[in-house]
C-alpha cells in the first residue's frame, strides 16, 4: 500500500487504484523466468500427457496428439489404482496426519519436559529436518536393513524391516524428516496461547485433558490446518527419499505416483504416459490444497462466529 | 497435575517428581533416541574401518574420508557448488526486484497473483521433469548451467514470498523521506531498501542454495554428462554399486551435509535478528 503522501505530491487521485507502469519492468524478469521454466512446462506437460511421446525411437521426435489413448490405458491399468492408493496413504497418512500429530506431540512433550531433554529433542528434530533428502535416505536405508539400528533397538536384529514392511518404513522416515518443521510451528503456536485462559481453567480445577480439549486444541486449529497442508505438499515432493530407499519396490509396494511417473517416462520410455501421471499429481495436489484452504476457512469462520456469539 | 505445569512469568514451581513428569521425560528420551540413532550411525560408520549397516564400536580410521575426498567425489561436490551458486543468483536477483514491486506498487489482481505464486511453491518438482527434459532436449542444452537455471526458477516462488515479507516490514516513511529529497528510484532501491531488507534477501538466497544443493532428480535426468553430475547423484552411485561401502557413503554424506547445516544456522540467526526496524521511525 503506497501511502497517500507521494500521491498528493504527484497530483494523483488518491482513491483510484492505478497501475504503475514501472512495476511491469520490475516484474518482467521474474515473470519471464517463471513463465518459461515453470508455468509454461506445466501447461506443456498437460499437452504431452495426451501424446504418444517416447524417450527413444521414432516417436521421440515425431509425436502427435492421440486423444484419450493414454487416459484409457491409465484407467485400465491396475498398477495405477494401486499407486494412487499408496500415494494417498503416504501423502495424507504419513504427511498430513502423521507428521502433524508427530510435531504436535513433540511440541507438547517439550513444553512439559525437563529443559535438558527439551534442548536435546528440539535440536535433534530440527537437525533431522534440515538434512538433505539424500542423506536422510542413506541413513534410513542403513538403519532399517537387517542388523541396522532400528531392528536392533526393537529387539529384532535379523529382520529386514525395509524389505518386509517397506511402506511403513518409508512413511516413518518421511515423518522423521518432516516433523521437526511442524514441531517448530506448534511450539510457536503454543507460546501464543493466552496464559489467562489456562490460569482461569486451572482455578476452575480443569483437568489436563479438559484444558487440552477445550483450550489448547481449539487455539491450535489454524496451525493444524497449515501444518497439514504443508506436510502434505512436502510429502508429495519427497521423491528422493523413496527412490533411494526402495526404488518403488519391492514388487511396487512403495511405487507412489511421482515414482511411477518417473519410471514410466525414463525406464519404460513412455514419456507421454509419464506426463499424464504428472498431470494427475498436479490435479491431486490442487484438490488437496484447496480442500485444506477450505477447511481452514470454514474453521476460522466458525471460530470467529463462536467468539462473536460469546461477546 | 497443577504443580507440574510451569507457567511462564510465574515463580519457578518447586520440583516435584510426579509420575506424569517422569512419563513425559521418558517419552522425550525415546523421541531423542528415535531422532538421533540414524545420525549416530552415520557419524560412527564414517570413521569405522569395517563399517556396515550395523552400529558397532568403531575401529577408528580416516580412510573413509580419504575415499570421500578423492578426485571424482570432490568434482561432484564442486559441481554441486557451481549448480547451487548459479541457481541462487538466477533466483534471488529477479525475485528481489519482483518482491519490491509486489510490496510497494499497485498491481491489479495482486492478491490473486501472490496466492498463485504461493501455490506454485508447493507444486512437486518431479512433475516438471518430463516437460523440462523435452524442452532441454529440443534446445540441445541437457547440461549443468541450464539445469542450474531451472532449479533456481523452482525456488523463485518461495523466495519472492520471503523477500516481499521482508520489504513489507520496512516503514514506508523512510522511502517517502528519500523521495522528498529527490532520490531516484534506483537510488532508493540501492541505498534504502536493499540494506534494510538484506537479512530477508540473504535468508531467501540461502533457501535457494539449500534447495538446489539437496535436489536429486533434476540433475540426474537433465545432465547427460556424468562428469558434470553433482553430489546427490554421486551418493546414488555409491548406493547402487555392486559392493556397498557403507563407511565411504557415510563419510561422503557427512561432508555433503555439513554446508547445509552451517547455512541453516546462519539463516536462523538472520531470521531472529532480522526484521527489527522499529527504531527507524519515531
Amino acid at each position: 500500500m503506497v501511502s497517500s503522501h507521494s500521491d498528493i505530491l504527484k497530483g494523483r487521485r488518491i482513491d483510484g487504484r492505478r497501475f504503475d507502469s514501472a512495476s511491469l519492468a520490475f516484474l518482467s524478469p521474474a515473470g519471464l523466468l517463471l513463465f518459461l521454466l515453470f508455468l509454461g512446462p506445466v501447461v506443456y506437460s498437460f499437452y504431452l500427457g495426451f501424446t504418444n511421446l517416447q524417450l527413444i525411437g521414432p516417436h521421440s521426435t515425431n509425436f502427435w496428439f492421440t486423444g484419450s489413448v493414454n487416459l484409457k490405458s491409465m484407467f485400465r491399468n491396475e498398477e495405477f489404482y494401486h499407486s494412487l492408493y499408496i500415494t494417498m496413504i503416504f501423502v495424507v497418512g504419513s504427511g498430513a496426519i502423521g507428521s502433524t500429530i508427530g510435531g504436535l506431540v513433540l511440541a507438547l512433550l517439550m513444553q512439559a519436559g525437563a529443559p535438558v531433554f527439551r534442548g536435546i529433542v528440539g535440536a535433534a528434530a530440527m537437525l533431522s529436518c534440515i538434512l538433505p533428502p539424500v542423506t536422510v535416505a542413506v541413513m534410513w536405508h542403513a538403519s532399517t536393513s537387517a542388523g541396522g539400528v532400528f531392528p536392533f533397538l526393537l529387539g529384532l536384529p535379523h529382520v529386514e524391516f525395509l524389505y518386509n514392511y517397506p511402506m511403513t518404513v518409508v512413511s516413518v522416515a518421511n515423518i522423521w524428516w518432516l516433523c521437526g518443521l511442524s514441531m517448530l510451528m506448534f511450539s510457536a503456536a503454543l507460546r501464543n496461547i493466552s496464559h489467562e485462559m489456562i490460569e482461569a481453567a486451572l482455578l476452575e480445577r480443569a483437568s489436563a485433558y479438559q484444558r487440552f480439549i477445550r483450550i489448547i486444541l481449539p487455539s491450535l486449529r489454524p496451525t493444524i490446518v497449515t501444518s497439514a497442508l504443508l506436510m502434505c505438499l512436502l510429502s508429495f515432493g519427497n521423491f528422493t527419499l523413496i527412490f533411494l530407499m526402495t526404488g518403488g519396490g519391492p514388487a511396487n509396494a512403495t511405487n507412489i505416483l511421482p515414482l511411477y511417473s518417473y519410471v514410466q517416462g525414463f525406464t519404460f520410455h513412455r514419456l507421454g504416459f509419464g506426463a499424464l501421471l504428472g498431470n494427475v499429481i498436479i490435479l491431486l495436489s490442487a484438490i488437496l490444497g484447496s480442500l485444506f484452504v477450505l477447511i481452514g476457512y470454514l474453521s476460522t469462520r466458525r471460530a470467529t462466529s463462536v467468539k462473536k456469539a460469546g461477546e | 497435575m497443577s504443580q507440574s505445569m510451569s507457567l511462564p512469568g510465574e515463580p519457578v514451581p518447586v520440583r516435584v517428581l510426579s509420575p506424569g513428569k517422569v512419563a513425559v521425560n521418558l517419552l522425550l528420551i525415546l523421541c531423542a533416541l528415535f531422532f538421533l540413532s540414524p545420525m549416530i550411525w552415520l557419524l560412527v560408520a564414517s570413521v569405522d574401518t569395517q563399517a556396515s549397516q550395523q552400529l558397532e564400536w568403531p575401529t577408528l580410521t580416516l580412510h573413509q574420508f580419504e575415499i570421500a575426498f578423492n578426485r571424482n567425489n570432490m568434482r561432484a561436490l564442486g559441481n554441486s557448488l557451481m549448480l547451487s551458486i548459479v541457481a541462487t543468483c538466477v533466483a534471488t536477483i529477479p525475485s528481489s526486484i519482483a518482491a519490491y514491486s509486489f510490496s510497494r506498487h499497485k498491481i491489479p489482481g495482486k492478491n490473486g497473483i501472490l496466492l498463485s505464486i504461493l501455490f506454485l511453491s508447493g507444486v512437486p518438482i518431479s512433475i516438471l521433469i518430463i516437460p523440462i527434459y523435452q524442452i532441454f532436449q529440443w534446445a540441445d542444452c541437457l547440461s549443468l548451467i541450464p539445469t542450474a537455471v531451472f532449479l533456481g526458477v523452482t525456488a523463485m516462488p518461495f523466495e519472492i514470498y520471503v523477500i516481499k515479507n521482508a520489504i513489507d516490514a520496512i516503514p514506508l516513511d523512510l522511502e517517502e523521506a528519500a523521495r522528498i529529497e529527490q532520490a531516484s528510484i534506483v537510488r532508493i532501491l540501492v541505498r534504502v531498501i536493499a540494506p534494510l531488507c538484506l537479512p530477508g534477501i540473504m535468508a531467501a538466497a540461502i533457501y535457494g542454495f539449500i534447495n538446489t544443493w539437496g535436489n536429486f532428480l533434476p540433475p540426474l535426468v537433465l545432465i547427460t554428462d556424468t562428469v558434470q553430475q553433482p553430489s546427490p547423484v554421486a551418493i546414488f552411485g555409491f548406493m547402487t554399486a555392486d559392493v556397498v561401502n557403507y563407511g565411504a557413503i557415510a563419510a561422503y554424506s557427512l561432508v555433503y551435509s555439513t554446508p547445509v547445516i552451517i547455512l541453516y544456522i546462519v539463516m536462523a540467526r538472520l531470521f531472529r535478528g532480522g526484521f527489527v526496524l522499529g527504531g527507524a521511525v519515531k
